[in-house]
């Protein structure tokens, strides 16, 4: 049915109708450019670097289409004035937080988000292996770096984050708990793990940074003055001790134990131990078949003691572990092979010691790990 | 016509207007009748209408009251601002996108044979100290890779400098990074400055002192150390360490080097000389191969002790690859090796990646570029030298290569000095003594002339006396004159001589 009085409708039209358009129009505008990602602040926009090929700890600015790209310019660093300091929050000193990362925890990355320390000055950098696993605990992970990164709230959003896939293939599928531990596999497992923690290492420190964080993936409750707990030690390696919470069956409540085993001093019988090992040979700690008689940091916690309570150790593990990033510049690495009869975290303790740097652990501060499901 | 007709017809409806005459009846939408008074008051429709219309004016106010209200909160205000102009008028250097998170699958940076066709990127480090005497020709180099320049980053640790290294540096690199030739643009380019508070000179004689080598060699490490956890990225597949006194080396060394798909490799290294010390020397006498006896006397060392080589302290009877040069070799040929020298090395990026690093401590007896080799090794990494690719390290004389020198200086002179006062002395004899061989010469000759002269004489009277014997005529006299003419002549030539 044809329209009638055509002409009419527009004589018709009310001022009103007109301006409520035209407001429609700014409103969908506005909320079109507003959906996209809110800006970040002017100062740090100020610290980022100006091209795609820069130090990954620093956000970088999006290349912007058309035009010639400009060759690199030349960036000047001077690693003299990158302090580290007992009170890394006055002296805006630069985190890197690294974490080997095989499946993702929500309540890990909850708990990196109650960090206290300013997330504009922390650096994540994860890696993660090439399997089915691996795919799906990088697809999460990109879920939730984007929910904060994008969407949530700037003074949530971290200063940059780095992801890298592991280039080897993991030499054991399994990550059953029982599987994992069983000393056979250990030496294996563990090199790969070093390599892995080298690998995120040394291709993400970077000129700026300085303290680095080794937090392990399964970590999800750390207090949330961590860093700034752990550096007010002003330690080259410092670490916390470890426990799990899980269901006591015979107390019927949740309790604590012991996890970290890697924290140790050394004892005379596990350097004889040492002298009778072929050249390849590690040793192992909390294994029966081995026994060490080290005296692990594990067992030196006291409920009445001092928080801060310190202790010198000759082994160390990764599950939280707070590291000088000279320690690690002068080149100490988490070796993938037997140093000393030791391997991964263990032999790093062995290596920064011989590079003059003194490991030293916290009985008494507690670092939480995730339930346990089988033993 | 038309009304008549139509008034003559029953079934035409009674207001009917032309242009809608479908002979459907109308709603009651239009259905006005001019012959019934209607009141002027509002219909239901009216009101909805109205109500609709404050309902719309109160959201306008709403999302109005808004925008203004987000507009001035600071963190709107930019976004609300580049509508309006269209991010035209966005003059403001400050308005630009981050990028923080970064993601690298590190499958893709393994390092290949043909790095250069598949784009992978190098790594070039370079420590300096104190190095700005060498930087033209660094520079001379570094702009002849023929290896494409933007997949090579440049990182330059310049410690404890006390000349002008860094300006140089920074002035270089940005006139390459700045010229019109794209070709020439080079990576990512950093420049780090970190001081360890060395206290060893950098004068050739203590460099090479054996007293000073194990500090010396932990402190290098750690600077090289320094430079690669500084600079080391997950975009990188190679890594290649340059010293900055290289002076002669194939344009194609990366290249050259990375055809092998070696994980670490190193070419051999060696040194121009002056003529008097030979010509040429082995420089780099840190790339070997392990030996029993070194391996023995590494047992019997301590802990923290550094066996380094080229030196009489520690004979270790090691394959050096230096020695093992042949000018005319074949420079594609390969030799396992455990400890190498850094003057240029060629590593994947893996191997760093994996932690391989120099270390700054005694690793089985060994520190620095040696130590790297021997981790590596531990790391079953494939490490290996070319002995007949040779590249020559500049040649600087040492304390004791400047006295000789001086001292064949010193001899040089000495030798001219004595062949010129030699000279002098001979002059002064011819001027102070006659000579007698000369008088001797004169004598015989003035005595050869009176003989002459007799000799003549006596054919002149002998001639004579044939003439009057024969009763020569005028024809006779003639020849006489003449004869008498050439006697003269030969007077003159005897006084000559």
């Amino acid at each position: 049915m044809a329209r009638p009085m055509g002409s009419v409708r527009l004589k018709k039209t009310n001022p009103v109708t007109l301006a409520v358009g035209a407001a429609l129009c700014i409103f969908i505008i506005y909320f079109l450019i507003g959906s996209s990602a809110p800006d970040f602040s002017a100062s740090r926009k100020a610290t980022a670097a100006s091209h795609p090929l820069s130090p990954p700890t620093s956000p970088f600015r999006k290349p912007t289409g058309g035009g010639k790209p400009k060759p690199p310019p030349v960036a000047r660093y001077n690693l003299n004035n990158v302090t580290i300091t007992p009170n890394p929050l006055e002296n805006r000193e630069n985190i890197l937080l690294l974490t080997p990362m095989a499946r993702f925890y929500p309540e890990y990355w909850d708990n990196l988000l109650r960090l206290s320390y300013p997330h504009e000055l922390i650096t994540l950098g994860f890696i993660l292996p090439r399997t089915k696993e691996g795919n799906a605990a990088t697809t999460e992970l990109q879920k939730r770096i984007t929910k904060t990164q994008k969407y949530g709230p700037e003074k949530d959003r971290f200063k940059s984050i780095i992801i890298l896939r592991e280039d080897f293939e993991p030499p054991l599928t399994s990550q059953d708990e029982a599987e994992r531990h069983k000393m056979a596999n250990q030496k294996i497992r563990r090199a790969a793990m070093a390599r892995s923690r080298n690998s995120l290492l040394f291709s993400t420190l970077g000129p700026s940074t300085s303290w680095v964080l080794w937090l392990d993936a399964d970590v999800v409750e750390t207090p949330p003055d961590i860093i700034q707990d752990l550096a007010r030690h002003d330690k080259p390696i410092i670490v916390p001790n470890c426990f799990q919470r899980f269901w006591n069956d015979e107390k019927k409540e949740m309790d604590e134990r012991p996890y970290d085993f890697n924290n140790w001093q050394d004892s005379p019988t596990a350097l004889d131990l040492a002298k009778e090992m072929g050249p390849d040979d590690i040793l192992l700690e909390g294994y029966s078949e081995m026994a060490t008689f080290r005296a692990l940091m594990a067992y030196m916690h006291k409920e009445d003691g001092l928080l801060h309570e310190e202790v010198p150790l000759d082994g160390v593990g990764g599950a939280a572990l707070l590291v000088k990033a000279d320690v690690h510049r002068d080149g100490a690495m988490f070796p993938p092979f037997a140093f000393y009869h030791l391997i991964e975290t263990e032999g790093f303790a062995k290596m920064a010691k011989r590079l003059g740097w003194q490991p030293i652990g916290l009985p008494n501060y507690k670092v939480a790990y995730p339930l346990a499901l089988t033993i | 016509m038309l009304p008549l007709a139509s008034s003559g017809s029953k079934v035409t409806p009674r207001h009917h207007m032309a242009g809608y005459s479908n002979g459907y009846p109308r709603g009651s939408t239009f259905d006005i009748s001019p012959h019934r008074f209607q009141p002027r008051s509002s219909t239901p429709a009216q009101r909805s209408r109205r109500t609709q219309s404050f309902v719309r004016l109160a959201i306008v106010a709403a999302v109005l009251f808004l925008i203004v209200l987000l507009s001035w909160s600071g963190r709107g205000r930019t976004s609300f601002l580049s509508i309006f102009s269209l991010g035209l008028l966005s003059s403001d250097p400050s308005n630009f996108e981050l990028e923080t998170m970064r993601y690298y699958d590190l499958s893709n940076v393994q390092g290949t044979a043909r790095g250069w066709d598949r784009e992978e990127r190098i790594l070039l480090c370079v420590p300096l100290r104190d190095a700005e005497t060498h930087l033209p020709m660094f520079f001379s180099h570094l702009r002849n890779f023929t290896y494409p320049h933007h997949l090579i980053d440049v990182a330059f640790l310049v410690s404890d400098s006390k000349d002008n290294t860094l300006d140089v540096l920074v002035q270089n690199m940005e006139a390459i990074q700045g010229s019109d030739n794209t070709s020439m643009h080079f990576g990512e380019i950093s420049i780090i400055e970190k001081d360890f508070g060395q206290t060893v000179n950098q004068d050739v004689e203590s460099r090479h002192g054996f007293a000073a080598q194990a500090s010396r060699r932990k402190l290098m490490a750690r600077a090289r150390n320094w430079l690669l956890s500084a600079a080391l990225r997950p975009y990188h597949s190679w890594v290649y360490w340059r010293d900055v006194d290289v002076e002669t080396a194939p344009f194609t060394i990366l290249e050259d080097l990375m055809r092998h798909n070696k994980d670490i490799i190193v070419p051999n290294v060696w040194r121009p000389l002056p003529e008097w010390l030979g010509g040429e020397q082995p420089y780099d006498l840190n790339s070997w191969q392990e030996s029993e006896p070194a391996l023995a006397l590494a047992d019997s060392l301590d802990e923290d002790a550094v066996i380094v080589e080229g030196y009489a302290e520690y004979a270790t009877w090691r394959p050096h690859l230096a020695y093992l040069r042949d000018p005319y070799g074949d420079p594609d040929m390969e030799m396992e090796l455990d400890g190498v020298g850094g003057v240029s090395i060629l590593a994947k990026a893996k191997v760093f990646r994996y932690g391989a690093n120099f270390p700054a401590f005694s690793f089985e007896k060994h520190a620095e570029t040696e130590g790297f080799g021997k981790m590596a090794k531990r790391m079953q990494f494939s490490v290996i030298g070319l002995p007949h690719y040779t590249i020559w390290h500049a040649y600087e004389p040492s304390v004791e290569d400047i006295k000789h020198m001086e001292q064949m200086e010193r001899e040089k002179l000495a030798q001219e000095q004595a062949e010129k006062e030699k000279a002098e002395k001979v002059m002064k004899l011819k001027e102070s003594f006659s000579d007698a061989t000369g008088q001797w010469e004169k004598d015989k000759s003035e005595l050869q002339k009176i003989t002459l002269q007799e000799k003549k004489k006596e054919a002149a009277a002998d001639a004579e006396a044939a003439v009057a014997k024969n009763n020569a005529g005028s024809k006779a006299a003639g020849d006489k004159t003449e004869e008498k003419a050439a006697a003269r002549n030969d007077d003159k030539e005897l006084g000559k001589t």
